[in-house]
């Protein structure tokens, strides 16, 4: 579904505000959403692309004008609420309340889970299933379908419709329209497809800029 | 992870416009800027504006390579040696190397001329 996430080439957005020697965190609270993020319980069957899909449907306008870890928060509350892992009332009872962990010293086996958690590495490349479509070539012609897919993709809207040329083939992997429905993991074919700009943005796009995105198989038709 | 070159007329970008996505075991945490409305909606649009405002002119000749990183695949530029590194091993020029000339958002440092 294009919901207010996919911000590819919307035009409005101004200035990119850039801070010098900028903190890792800007405040106490966005290191300890991080670690509620990543150390919180996940629901059966949870995966990253679920992940995704929740920060996705937040509130439009909450999600514009929420900072990166206030987003990560509420997709949080969002998961555990809808996983039945917490409820409204517990919230309403915490917000305002004294903070727990205030003047404590970070728990060490908390951190060092954190440490072990941001150091896990989860590979999405999968072996070929046997009912897979052959896959495109490098070279190919194809086109992005102009499709609106009713849950998560990671088919943007500037490349919908739009032909392109196949420059890598990534192999079998996630695809994350399934795995973020639940419906399983359904590897198929990734490539990286090249977009000339003016293919995207029309004829006042920069004649020497190309944009490149990792697109599965099924997002692609030939162009042909 | 896939790494891309810059070269003599080509210049890439990384970008995430659906999130963040950002080589963590390798960069770290990605910047504030990185994760932005702003730069996730201007960089595929207008690479060359944006790296201007960043202070890094491209002539019109060059090309830009925008990878917007939509699956779990990581992009890292590989920013191009500069002039005067002649000679050097690879211990001095990871010295020159900064996390945003691997993000494509810069230069690697300058080479001190030395007396």
């Amino acid at each position: 579904m294009t919901r207010i996430h996919d911000l590819g080439g919307v035009q409005g957005f101004g200035w990119i505000n850039r801070e010098d020697n900028e903190p890792v965190f800007h405040a106490p609270w966005e290191g300890r959403v991080l670690a509620m993020y990543l150390l919180a319980k996940r629901p059966e069957g949870w995966n990253i692309d679920m992940g995704r899909h929740a920060l996705e449907r937040l509130e439009p306008v909450r999600y514009l004008s929420s900072s990166y870890y206030q987003r990560w928060l509420e997709s949080l509350v969002l998961r555990m609420r809808e996983s039945g892992l917490i409820e409204e009332s517990e919230i309403e009872a915490r917000l305002g309340a004294p903070d727990p962990a205030e003047g404590r010293a970070a728990d060490p086996d908390i951190v060092q889970a954190m440490v072990a958690r941001m150091s896990e590495r989860h590979p999405y490349e999968r072996p070929a299933p046997s009912e897979l479509p052959s896959p495109f070539e490098a070279g190919a012609r194809v086109r992005a379908r102009l499709a609106d897919p009713s849950g998560h993709t990671r088919l943007p809207a500037y490349v919908r419709g739009r032909m392109g040329e196949v420059v890598m083939r990534h192999g079998v992997h996630v695809f994350p329209d399934a795995n973020a429905a639940g419906l399983g993991e359904q590897p198929t074919h990734l490539y990286a497809v090249r977009f000339e700009a003016e293919e995207l943005f029309g004829a006042e796009a920069d004649p020497a800029t190309a944009v490149i995105c990792d697109l599965w198989h099924p997002y692609l038709e030939p162009a042909e | 992870m896939v790494a891309v070159e810059n070269r003599p007329g080509l210049h890439n970008l990384v970008v995430c416009t659906l999130c963040s996505c950002y080589p963590w075991p390798v960069l770290g945490l990605p910047p504030a800027w990185y994760k932005s409305n702003e730069y996730r909606a201007r960089a595929v649009r207008e690479p060359r504006r944006v790296l201007a405002e960043f202070g890094l002119e491209l002539s019109q000749q060059t090309e830009i390579r925008v990878w917007d990183s939509t699956a779990e695949i990581r992009y890292l530029v590989i920013p191009e040696r500069p002039a005067g590194t002649e000679g050097w091993n690879e211990v001095r020029l990871a010295e020159l190397v900064t996390r945003d000339s691997m993000i494509g958002a810069g230069l690697p440092r300058p080479v001190e001329a030395t007396a």
